[in-house]
C-alpha cells in the first residue's frame, strides 16, 4: 500500500564500451576517499602482559574472526582459522570476547597470559530483529516473521538481492537469468488481481520497486520477513513486508577493513541447442514431411529436388544481381559484383547454423568488490562501503553494471542520536533483456527459435542474413538484432536513505524523527536498426529515447514508551508517516537517421527525417498519510500479547473513502515456561502465536478515481486512435476526444484479512530449531477492472472493490544449527482461491490475449491464472476414430483429438475448460553446512513440486507456425499410422487445428536445483600476516537441475504485462514465452578483513 | 555535554516536531493535491461544442480501426477479411504459416480459437464505433442542456445526422458480419443489452438512417468531405434496403439519389482507388474513410494500418507481406469473350470454359488474350506494370503455390503520387488511399439490380451500362511516367494484354434471370477485391452453391486443384450465413446464468 516505483527497463541490448570517463570510476574513487578519510585510530597504554588463547564454541570447535578487545580500549584481534589469539594487555584488565552468533563474553585477565574461552550460542529466540519501526527480540515476536539467512543469499552473485530471497519458506521468487531483470517477489500466495509487490522497507524508508538493482547486497546486514498480518500492519502492506537493513555497525573498535572480491563465468543453464535442430537437412526433412503429409508441393527454392535434397549454395540473391536458377528454382549462381547494401543482397546457404551458439555461445564473467570500512566508538557508530559490480549476460552485448558508495553512520550525545544512511548508486544496463510480455518473438529468446538452420548468420558481403527466402520464415536475425541494440543503454542514478534524530526524553521514553529520501533519475536510449535482409524488409531506423526523474519522500515521527513494572514490560510505538511520490517523464523519437553512427543518434531535425520527430511527456504522484500504534504487553517471557492499528489515508482512492484503519494483534505464549514444561528434556523452548488482523491494498495507478478523456490512452498515442483526416487533406487530421478510462468516485482501500497460527520450537535443548505457521488471508473488497462486453467501448473499465480472493497454506522450518555442520529444511504450501469477481460474470481472461486466443483464465473456484483451453485426448487414429468423436474442425488423422466436455457432441469454445494451474502445490529448499579444520562446504537446494507450465514456445517449436525452427525429436516423435501414440501430432502444414490451445502445451514444472555450492578455506593468520580473517572461497550455482520439463529453463520469471489497473503479472504466472534462461556460474572470492 | 550544544539541538528537535504537526495537520489538501490524474483530460474540459464535434471525429476515425484492437488488420475499413479472402474473390494469400487465424477463415473454420481471436477484435471495433457515437450525443445532449447558447442549431442538427449515420454504418457492418447482435443507442445504460434478430438490427438500421437524412444539410457540414450528408445516408440506406431485400423501396431511395443526388462516375476507372489527391473525394465518392499519412502520427496508424499486409512481397518495391491475394478465379472472371462480353456469361459460347486458365506456375498471359481492363487495375500480374511501380514479376510473389502469381493492387498507391507514408512499420505499405465504404457506382449497380428484381429490365441494362462504358475508358499504361500510368484501352504502348470490352446489350436483359446474372456479374467485376462480394453472396442467397462450384469446379477450373489447403476447407453450409459472435462477448454478455447475447444458430 505504497507508492508504485516501478524502474522503466526497457528492452533494450548492449556492447562493451572503454571505461575511461566511466562515472562508475569516479564513483569508485569517490568511495574510497571517503573510506580512507574515516580512517582513525584509537590507542591504549597500560602496564602490558601478552596474552593467548584459543576460543571455541560450547561444543568445543574453535571460533575463527572473534574479536579480542581489551575493555575499554581500542586494542583488539581477531581470532585465526584454530581460534588462536594473542593480544597485548594491562595485566590488571579484562578481555572482551565477540562474534556474531555466540552470546558476548567477557574475562578477567587477573595476571594470566593463557586465557581459553567457551562461548555460547544465541539462541534463536534471543535475536534481535528489526521489525515494525523498531527493533524486537524474536522471543516477543507473535507474528509470522523470518529472517533471510544472508550469509547463504551471499552466495548467490545476481545484482539484486531480490533474486537472493527465495530460500525462506512462504516466499517465492521469479527471475530470469538477465543479469538486470525484474524479480516477481510473493509472500504467501497471491491476493490481488494487480500488484502483489510486497512493501520493502530499506533503512526505514519505504520502497516499491521489482528490480531493486541499485542496492548492494553486501551491504546487507539483516532481512525480515514480515509474513502474517499482525505483523506487517504496521506498515499497512496486505503483501507482506521485507525489511532490510544496511547498517553495519561496526564492532567497537578502531575501523575495520574488509575487502571482498568475487569472480566468475556463466553459462546458461541449458541451451535451445539442446532442444531444437542445427542442422540443415534434418530441418528439411521436417519440412518435407509437413508439406507431404498435407499433400503439398514441397518447396524446392532452398533444398531443390526433394528427394535428393542438399545444402544449398544461396538460400537468396536478389533477381538484379544475375541469379542463375536450377530447374527447380534455387539459385545455384550469382553475379556477386551486382551485391549491393540494402537492396541487391545475396545470401548463402549453410548447412547448420547454431543460433543458440550465435548469441549465448559465450562465457559470461561476472565480478563484484566491495570494500567496507566500519567501526565504532562509546557515541557513534560508522560504516562506509564502496562496491563494482558488473554482470555480463550470457546473452551477447547484454551487461549490468553498478558503482555503488554508501555512508552510515550515527552519532550519540547524551539523550539525543542523529545519523543517516545514505547510499548512491549508478546503474547502466546494456541491451537489458526485459522479461517477454505480448509477444515473445519480439524479443532475443523467441528470434532464436524462429530462425531455421540453413540460414546463414551473415551474408556474402559479411552482412548480417536473414530468412529472406521463401518458406524460411519473417523474422528478423537474433545476432543482429542484439549487435544493433548494443549501445541502448538504460542508466538509472539513485540516491537513496534517511537521515534521522532521535531524543530520549526519559529512560523510558524515545522519540524519533526520520525523513527518507529515494531520487531516482533513469534514462534510456535505443535504436532499431533497419533489416533489408528480411523476408518482411524494413528500411527505416529509428532512435528513442526517455529522460525520467522521480522523488519519493518519507517523513515519520515515532513515540516509542518502554516500562517494566515487575513481571510486566509494556512497549508502546506511536507514529504517524507522510509518503510522497513524484515523477514524471519525457519520451522522444525520431526515424530515418542519415548515420547511425552512435554520434550521430540525437533527436534533432537535420539527425534524421524531421517530421518523424515525436516528443511526449508524462507524469504522476501520489501520497499516503498515516497514523499508527503499537502496544505489547509481556508478562515474565510468557504471555505475550500485541496490538496494532494503523490508519491510512490514500490519494488514489474515492475522497468519501481514502481513509481506511486496519487493527491486528498478536498473542504467544511461551509453553515451555510453564511448569508442566520445564526441564523438559525435548522440548527445550516453545512458543505458540496466534495472530489476526486487517492490512489494506491501494495498489492502483493514481487519478483512476476520474473519467479520463483523451491524452495518450490507446496503442499508439491519441493522433493514431481518434483524430482523423475530415477534410480529405491526405496529410493532416483534426483532434478527435474519446473516453480513455472509465472513472469510480467510489474507490476504497482492498481489504486482507490474514489469521496466523504457528510455534517456535527449541527440541533436544536447541539441537533442532522448528518454525512452523498455518495461515488463511482473505481479501474482500478486491480492486480490479472487470472486463466489460466490447459495448462499453475501448475505453478502461472502471476499477471497482468487488473481487474476493483466499489464500491458505503453512510454512516450515527445521533447523540444526551445530558446530560441525547445519542444516536446515523450509518448506511451504498455499492454495490460492478466487472467490468472487464481479458478482455478474464468473471469469476474466488472462492479460494476454495470443494468435490462439486467452491460455489463461481467472475464475471463480479455481486459482488465479489458471490455464485454460482443450483437453488433447491423444490423437485421431483413422476415420473410423473421426466419426466415433464429436465434430470436430479440421479432424484428421494424427491430428490431436480434443474432448468434448460438455457432451454436446461437437467440439466448440464451450468445450474449453481449465487445463492446469501455475501454483506450486510445495516449494523448499535445504540449506547445509559443513566445517571441518579450516574448510566449510555449504550449499543450497531449491525445489518447487506440483506447478504446471504452459509451453507456448510449442507454438513454434512444435507446430512451427511462421516456418520457424523445431525441436530436435519432432520428426523422429511424431504421429504416423505406425507411431499412433507418438509424443507430438502428425507433420502437417496444414494442421491448423492442433495447435488449438490445450493441454498439449501444459507440462510439469516441477524441478530441484542445487542452487549454490561454496567450498571455503580460511587462511590461517599464520599464513596471512597482515590480513586477519582471510576466506577464499570456490563457488557454484545453479550447478544441476533435475526436471522434467522439455523447454529451456522451468525457472520462469513472471511475463512483462500490465493493465488499465497496473501491474497484472501475477495473471500470466508460468507460461513459457521465452525467457532468458538461469546461469550456471562458477566464481571464486576472497573475503579479509585488516 | 555542555547546556550549550544541548539547546540548539533541543531547539532543532522541536523544531522538526513542530513542523511535522504542521504537515499532519493539512492532511485534507495533502492527499487530494496528489489525486488528480495526470496528464488527460476530464469531462468538464470537453463539455463544451468543441468537446462534441472532437468526439465526433473520433467517431468518423473508427471506421479504420486498428491500433485500439492490438493492431488488428481485420479490423480494416475494407473488411477484406470478412468479405474478400472467404469469397471467391480471393485467397489470404502469403505462407501457409503466417497469420494463420485467416487460414480458418478462408476454410470456413470458422470456430477454431483463432478465428475467434480475429472476429472477437472486429466485434471490438464496431463496438467502439458505436460507443464513440453514442457518446457524441449524449455529451451533446448535456451541453445543450448546460449551455443552450454553445452549439448552433444547425450543427445540433448536423451532429446528430452524422452520429445516427455513423452508428447506422457501424451497426450494418455488424449486421453483414454477425446478424444477430445487440443495438446500443445513446440512451442505453445496460451494456449487456441482449441481441436482437437480425431482420430487427436491419430495421433498427434503418431507423437510424432516417434521423440521419431528417438531420443531414445535403453538403458536408463546414465544407469537410470526409463528413455524411444526406446524400450519403440516402445512398447509404438504399444499400441497406437492398440487404435487406426490400427491392420496391430500395429501388425509391437509389433513384432519388442517382437522380437528384450530387455524385457521378469518376471519368475513367484508374481515378476511383488512388493517392493521387486530385481524384480523391471526386464526384463518385459517397463514403470513405480518409486516410492520411505524415500528419505526425509516428507510427503511420491513419495511413492505412489495415491494409499494411496486402502488398507484394519482397522483391516489390514494398517489400511485404503478400496477403489478400486475387483468386485465379476471380483473374479468370475478367477473360472477355469475342463480343467484348464478360467470357463467363451463361449466353457466351465460352461460358463453360471461362475459368481454364492456370498461370499459377507460368504467370504470364498471351497478349493476344481479351481482357476486361479493370483487371489490371485489380490485380497485379507477372508481365504487367503495376501503377508506376515497374513491372510485377514472380519475385513479387511470396509463396506461389500457396497464393498463387497475383497481387492486390486496388489499396496501391501510384509511386508518383506521394501518399507513401514515410513512418511506421514498413512505411511503404502505409499510403493515403482513401478506403472506399460507398461509391457511386455500387449504388448504380445496386439500382441496377433493384430495377431487375422489380422487373425494369430497361433501366437496369442503362445503369449496368453506365459502369460498364467507364471502364472502357482507361488501362493500365506502362507506368513510365505520371501521364502513361492510364492510357486508353487501345494505346499501341500496350504490349501485355489485349484489352476489350463492349456495353451489354437488350440481350443480355431479355428477361429478368438474365438480367439479373448480368448486374451480378458487372457486380463482381467493377466491385471484386472491395470487401463486398461475400457479402453480396450472402444477400443473394447463393452464397454456399457459389462457394461449393468455385472449389470444387466451375466454368472449366476447380479451385480445389489450385490451392492445396482448399481440398480441406469445410463447404459453407446454413450457419456460416453469420460468423460466429466470438466466445468471450457470449461469455460477458452474461447476467447470472442468463445469456444476453447468445451464439448464433450452428455454431
Amino acid at each position: 500500500m505504497r507508492e508504485t516505483r516501478e524502474i522503466a527497463m526497457e528492452e533494450t541490448v548492449p556492447r562493451r564500451q572503454s571505461f575511461r570517463n566511466n562515472p562508475l570510476r569516479v564513483l569508485g574513487a569517490i568511495g574510497m576517499s571517503m573510506l580512507f578519510s574515516m580512517l582513525f585510530v584509537g590507542v591504549a597504554m597500560a602496564q602490558q602482559v601478552a596474552v593467548t588463547g584459543t576460543v571455541t564454541s560450547q561444543a568445543g570447535a574453535p571460533l575463527q574472526g572473534v574479536t579480542v578487545r581489551v575493555s575499554g580500549t581500542e586494542t583488539r584481534v581477531l581470532t585465526n582459522g584454530t581460534g588462536r589469539y594473542t593480544i597485548t594487555a594491562p595485566a590488571n584488565g579484562a578481555l572482551n570476547f565477540t562474534v556474531i552468533g555466540q552470546k558476548p563474553a567477557r574475562e578477567e585477565i587477573g595476571g594470566r597470559t593463557r586465557i581459553d574461552v567457551k562461548m555460547e550460542p544465541v539462541t534463536y529466540l534471543e535475536e534481535v530483529v528489526v521489525t515494525a519501526y523498531t527493533e524486537q527480540r524474536r522471543a516477543d515476536i507473535t507474528g509470522a516473521v523470518a529472517s533471510i539467512n544472508v550469509e547463504s543469499a551471499a552466495r548467490e552473485t545476481g545484482a539484486s538481492v531480490l533474486k537472493r530471497l527465495d530460500a525462506v519458506p512462504g516466499i517465492t521468487v521469479q527471475t530470469s537469468g538477465s543479469p538486470a531483470g525484474r524479480s516477481t517477489v510473493r509472500i504467501r500466495g497471491i491476493s490481488s488481481f494487480q500488484n502483489n509487490d510486497p512493501l520493502y522497507v530499506i533503512d526505514g524508508v519505504p520502497v516499491q520497486d521489482t528490480y531493486i538493482n541499485w542496492l548492494n547486497p553486501a551491504d546487507i546486514t539483516s532481512i525480515q520477513v514480515l509474513k502474517d498480518a499482525s505483523a506487517a500492519s504496521i506498515y499497512g502492506s496486505s503483501n507482506g513486508v521485507i525489511v532490510i537493513e544496511t547498517t553495519k555497525r561496526g564492532a567497537s573498535g578502531p575501523p575495520r577493513m574488509t575487502l571482498s572480491a568475487r569472480s566468475g563465468l556463466s553459462s546458461p543453464t541449458k541451451g535451445l541447442d539442446d532442444i531444437l535442430i542445427t542442422n540443415a537437412m534434418d530441418y528439411f526433412q521436417v519440412m518435407k514431411a509437413s508439406y507431404a503429409n498435407a499433400g503439398r508441393d514441397i518447396p524446392t527454392n532452398v533444398y531443390g529436388d526433394p528427394n535428393n535434397p542438399s545444402v544449398p549454395a544461396y538460400i537468396f540473391a536478389d533477381p538484379t544481381t544475375n541469379p542463375t536458377l536450377d530447374s527447380f528454382g534455387r539459385v545455384v549462381a550469382v553475379d556477386p559484383a551486382k551485391y549491393s547494401y540494402p537492396r541487391s543482397l545475396i545470401m548463402p546457404g549453410s548447412a547448420g547454423t547454431n543460433w543458440w551458439q550465435a548469441v549465448f555461445g559465450q562465457r559470461a564473467p561476472v565480478g563484484d568488490y566491495n570494500l567496507n570500512v566500519a567501526g565504532s566508538g562509546e557515541d557513534h557508530t560508522y560504516g562506509v562501503s564502496g562496491n563494482y559490480f558488473d554482470q555480463k549476460g550470457t546473452a551477447v552485448y547484454n551487461d549490468f553494471r553498478r558503482g555503488s558508495v554508501r555512508a552510515n553512520t550515527q552519532f550519540n550525545r547524551g539523550k539525543f542520536t542523529f545519523g543517516e544512511n545514505a547510499a548512491f548508486a549508478a546503474e547502466k544496463s546494456y541491451g537489458g533483456m526485459g522479461d517477454p510480455g505480448g509477444y515473445a518473438e519480439d524479443g532475443i529468446m523467441g528470434k532464436n527459435i524462429m530462425m531455421q538452420p540453413v540460414i546463414p548468420i551473415y551474408d556474402i558481403a559479411g552482412n548480417f542474413a536473414s530468412g529472406k527466402c521463401v518458406s524460411c520464415g519473417n523474422q528478423t536475425n537474433p545476432l543482429k538484432f542484439a549487435y544493433e541494440r548494443r549501445n541502448n543503454i538504460n542508466r538509472n542514478n539513485k540516491i537513496f536513505g534517511n537521515t534521522f534524530a532521535g531524543l530520549q526524553v526519559l529512560p523510558s521514553l524515545a522519540l524519533r524523527s526520520s525523513i527518507g529520501f529515494n531520487q531516482n533519475s533513469a534514462n534510456f536510449k535505443g535504436f532499431n536498426p533497419a533489416t533489408p535482409e528480411n523476408s518482411e524488409p524494413g528500411f527505416t531506423n529509428s532512435f528513442n529515447e526517455n529522460q525520467s526523474t522521480a522523488l519519493d519522500w518519507t517523513w515519520t515521527n515515532t513515540a516509542r514508551y518502554n516500562k517494566q513494572l515487575g513481571q510486566h514490560t509494556f512497549n508502546l510505538l506511536a507514529g504517524q508517516e507522510a509518503t510522497h511520490h513524484q515523477d514524471r517523464r519525457m519520451d522522444g523519437s525520431e526515424a530515418n537517421f542519415r548515420s547511425t553512427s552512435q554520434d550521430a543518434l540525437y533527436l534533432q531535425p537535420s539527425l534524421g527525417d524531421a517530421s518523424t520527430i515525436t516528443v511526449t511527456s508524462g507524469g504522476g504522484q501520489s501520497a499516503l498519510l498515516s497514523y499508527f500504534g503499537k502496544a505489547d504487553y509481556n508478562f515474565q517471557d510468557k504471555y505475550i500479547a500485541s496490538a496494532t492499528v494503523r490508519r491510512d489515508g490514500s490519494s488514489r482512492l474515492g475522497p468519501e473513502h481514502r481513509w481506511g484503519t486496519f487493527p491486528a494483534f498478536g498473542l504467544g505464549w511461551r509453553i515451555s515456561k510453564e511448569g508442566f514444561l520445564e526441564n523438559n528434556k525435548i522440548l527445550s523452548d516453545a512458543m505458540l502465536r496466534f495472530g489476526y488482523g486487517v492490512t489494506g491494498n491501494q495498489q492502483i495507478p493514481s487519478g483512476r478515481i476520474f473519467a479520463q478523456y483523451g491524452g495518450g490512452g490507446g496503442g499508439g498515442g491519441a493522433i493514431g486512435d481518434t483524430y482523423y483526416d475530415i477534410s480529405g487533406s491526405n496529410s493532416s487530421v483534426v483532434p478527435g476526444f474519446r473516453q480513455t478510462a472509465i472513472g469510480n468516485l467510489d474507490l476504497k482501500w482492498e481489504e486482507n484479512r490474514a489469521t496466523n497460527i504457528g510455534a517456535d520450537l527449541a527440541l533436544f535443548n536447541g539441537y533442532l530449531n522448528v518454525i512452523a505457521d498455518f495461515y488463511t488471508r482473505r481479501t474482500n473488497n478486491l480492486l480490479f477492472n472487470p472486463a466489460l462486453p466490447a459495448t462499453a467501448g475501448v475505453a478502461s473499465a472502471p476499477i471497482v472493490n468487488i473481487g474476493k480472493m483466499q489464500n491458505k497454506g503453512f510454512d516450515l522450518s527445521v533447523g540444526h544449527q551445530g558446530e560441525k555442520w547445519n542444516a536446515t529444511l523450509q518448506g511451504s504450501h498455499y492454495k490460492n482461491e478466487i472467490l468472487q469477481i464481479d458478482g455478474v460474470t464468473n471469469f476474466f481472461y488472462g492479460p494476454v490475449t495470443t494468435r490462439f486466443g486467452n491460455q489463461v483464465i481467472n475464475k471463480v473456484g479455481q486459482p488465479l491464472g489458471a490455464f485454460y483451453g482443450y483437453v488433447a485426448d491423444g490423437f485421431f487414429r483413422d476415420s473410423a476414430d473421426i466419426l466415433a468423436h464429436a465434430a470436430q474442425p479440421g479432424a484428421q488423422p494424427g491430428r490431436i483429438k480434443f474432448r468434448d466436455v460438455n457432451g454436446d457432441g461437437k467440439i466448440t469454445a464451450d468445450d474449453r475448460t481449465i487445463i492446469g494451474s501455475p501454483h506450486p502445490k510445495f516449494t523448499g529448499s535445504l540449506d547445509l553446512g559443513y566445517r571441518y579444520g579450516n574448510f566449510d562446504i555449504s550449499g543450497t537446494v531449491f525445489g518447487t513440486f506440483g506447478n504446471k507450465i504452459f509451453d507456448n514456445q510449442k507454438e513454434w517449436y512444435v507446430f512451427r507456425e511462421f516456418s520457424t525452427n523445431v525441436r530436435k525429436d519432432l520428426l523422429a516423435n511424431s504421429w504416423t499410422p505406425q507411431n499412433p501414440n507418438a509424443k507430438y501430432p502428425r507433420i502437417d502444414v496444414g494442421d491448423n487445428f492442433s495447435s488449438a490451445l490445450s493441454s498439449f502445451y501444459v507440462e510439469n514444472g516441477s524441478y530441484v536445483r542445487m542452487r549454490n555450492l561454496q567450498l571455503g578455506y580460511n587462511v590461517p593468520s599464520t599464513l596471512s600476516r597482515w590480513l586477519s580473517a582471510t576466506r577464499v572461497y570456490v563457488q557454484a550455482e545453479n550447478l544441476f537441475t533435475i526436471t522434467g520439463y522439455e523447454g529451456l529453463d522451468p525457472s520462469l520469471p513472471a511475463a512483462d504485462v500490465n493493465g488499465a489497473g497496473g501491474d497484472i503479472r501475477d495473471q500470466y504466472m508460468g507460461v513459457d514465452r521465452g525467457s532468458y534462461p538461469s546461469s550456471r556460474t562458477f566464481s571464486i572470492g576472497l573475503t579479509a578483513s585488516f | 555535554m555542555t547546556k550549550a550544544s544541548r539547546q540548539p539541538m533541543l531547539l532543532g528537535t522541536a523544531l522538526m516536531f513542530l513542523a511535522a504537526g504542521t504537515l499532519f495537520g493539512c492532511k485534507d489538501s495533502f492527499l487530494t493535491d496528489a489525486a488528480a490524474a495526470q496528464g488527460v483530460l476530464d469531462q468538464s474540459v470537453l463539455a463544451n461544442s468543441a468537446g462534441v464535434e472532437g468526439n465526433l471525429i473520433a467517431t468518423y476515425r473508427a471506421l479504420d480501426y486498428t491500433n485500439g484492437v492490438n493492431g488488428s488488420q481485420c479490423t480494416a475499413a475494407s473488411d477484406w477479411c470478412w468479405a474478400s479472402v472467404p469469397s471467391d474473390d480471393a485467397y489470404k494469400g502469403t505462407e501457409p504459416t503466417d497469420f494463420t487465424a485467416l487460414n480458418d477463415i478462408e476454410g470456413y473454420h470458422w470456430s477454431t480459437g483463432l478465428a475467434d481471436g480475429v472476429l472477437n477484435d472486429k466485434w471490438r471495433a464496431i463496438y467502439e464505433g458505436v460507443s464513440r457515437a453514442n457518446a457524441t450525443l449524449t455529451l451533446m445532449a448535456q451541453v445543450v442542456k448546460d449551455k443552450p447558447a454553445e452549439i448552433t442549431a444547425t450543427d445540433q442538427k448536423g451532429i446528430t445526422g452524422e452520429a445516427n449515420f455513423l452508428r447506422a454504418h457501424y451497426m450494418f457492418e455488424a449486421y453483414k458480419i454477425f446478424g444477430n447482435v445487440p443495438y446500443l443507442r445513446e440512451t442505453d445504460t445496460d451494456l449487456r443489452k441482449a441481441s436482437e434478430p437480425k431482420a430487427q438490427v436491419g430495421a433498427d438500421i434503418l431507423k437510424d438512417l432516417d434521423v440521419a437524412i431528417a438531420n443531414l444539410p445535403t453538403t458536408p457540414r463546414k465544407g469537410q468531405v470526409g463528413r455524411a450528408t444526406q446524400w450519403t445516408a440516402k445512398a447509404y440506406k438504399g444499400k441497406v434496403q437492398m440487404y435487406l431485400g426490400q427491392y420496391a423501396a430500395a429501388l425509391a431511395t437509389l433513384k432519388d439519389v442517382v437522380q437528384n443526388g450530387p455524385y457521378a462516375l469518376q471519368p475513367s476507372y484508374d481515378q476511383v482507388w488512388t493517392g493521387f489527391k486530385a481524384y480523391e473525394n471526386g464526384p463518385e465518392t459517397i463514403f470513405a474513410y480518409q486516410a492520411s499519412a505524415n500528419d505526425g502520427e509516428p507510427n503511420g496508424n491513419n495511413a492505412n494500418a489495415g491494409e499494411r499486409l496486402n502488398f507484394p512481397h519482397s522483391g516489390s518495391p514494398f517489400g511485404c507481406c503478400g496477403f489478400h491475394q486475387p483468386s485465379q478465379n476471380l483473374v479468370n472472371f475478367f477473360h472477355t469473350a469475342a463480343d467484348g462480353l464478360p467470357a463467363a456469361f451463361s449466353l457466351e459460347p465460352t461460358a463453360a470454359t471461362w475459368n481454364a486458365d492456370n498461370k499459377d506456375n507460368t504467370g504470364t498471359y498471351t497478349a493476344a488474350m481479351t481482357l476486361d481492363p479493370r483487371l489490371d487495375w485489380t490485380a497485379g500480374r507477372n508481365g504487367v506494370p503495376f501503377k508506376d511501380w515497374g513491372l510485377h514479376d514472380s519475385t513479387w510473389i511470396r509463396n506461389i503455390p500457396n497464393g498463387g502469381t497475383y497481387s492486390a493492387k486496388k489499396n496501391v498507391h501510384e509511386k508518383a503520387s506521394g501518399a507513401q507514408s514515410s513512418v511506421g512499420w514498413v512505411n511503404t505499405q502505409l499510403n493515403s488511399v482513401n478506403i472506399h465504404i460507398l461509391r457511386y457506382a455500387d449504388v448504380l449497380l445496386l439500382l441496377a439490380e433493384a430495377e431487375e428484381e422489380t422487373g425494369d429490365l430497361a433501366n437496369a441494362l442503362i445503369h449496368t451500362n453506365m459502369v460498364r462504358n467507364r471502364a472502357a475508358v482507361k488501362a493500365q499504361g506502362p507506368g513510365t511516367s505520371t501521364a502513361n500510368i492510364a492510357v486508353p484501352i487501345t494505346d499501341p504502348s500496350i504490349t501485355w494484354a489485349k484489352y476489350t470490352i463492349s456495353p451489354w446489350t437488350a440481350a443480355q436483359f431479355a428477361t429478368q434471370p438474365l438480367a439479373q446474372e448480368a448486374v451480378r456479374t458487372e457486380r463482381r467485376l467493377e466491385l471484386a477485391m472491395e470487401g463486398q462480394r461475400f457479402f453480396d453472396l450472402k444477400r443473394w442467397g447463393v452464397m454456399q452453391s457459389t462457394i461449393a462450384a468455385y472449389i470444387n469446379g466451375v466454368g472449366g477450373g476447380a479451385e480445389k486443384n489450385r490451392r492445396n489447403y482448399l481440398p480441406s476447407a469445410e463447404l459453407p453450409g446454413t450457419k456460416h450465413d453469420n460468423y460466429p459472435i466470438p466466445s468471450t462477448q457470449v461469455e460477458l454478455s452474461k447476467v447470472g446464468s442468463e445469456v444476453r447475447v447468445p451464439q448464433n444458430p450452428g455454431w
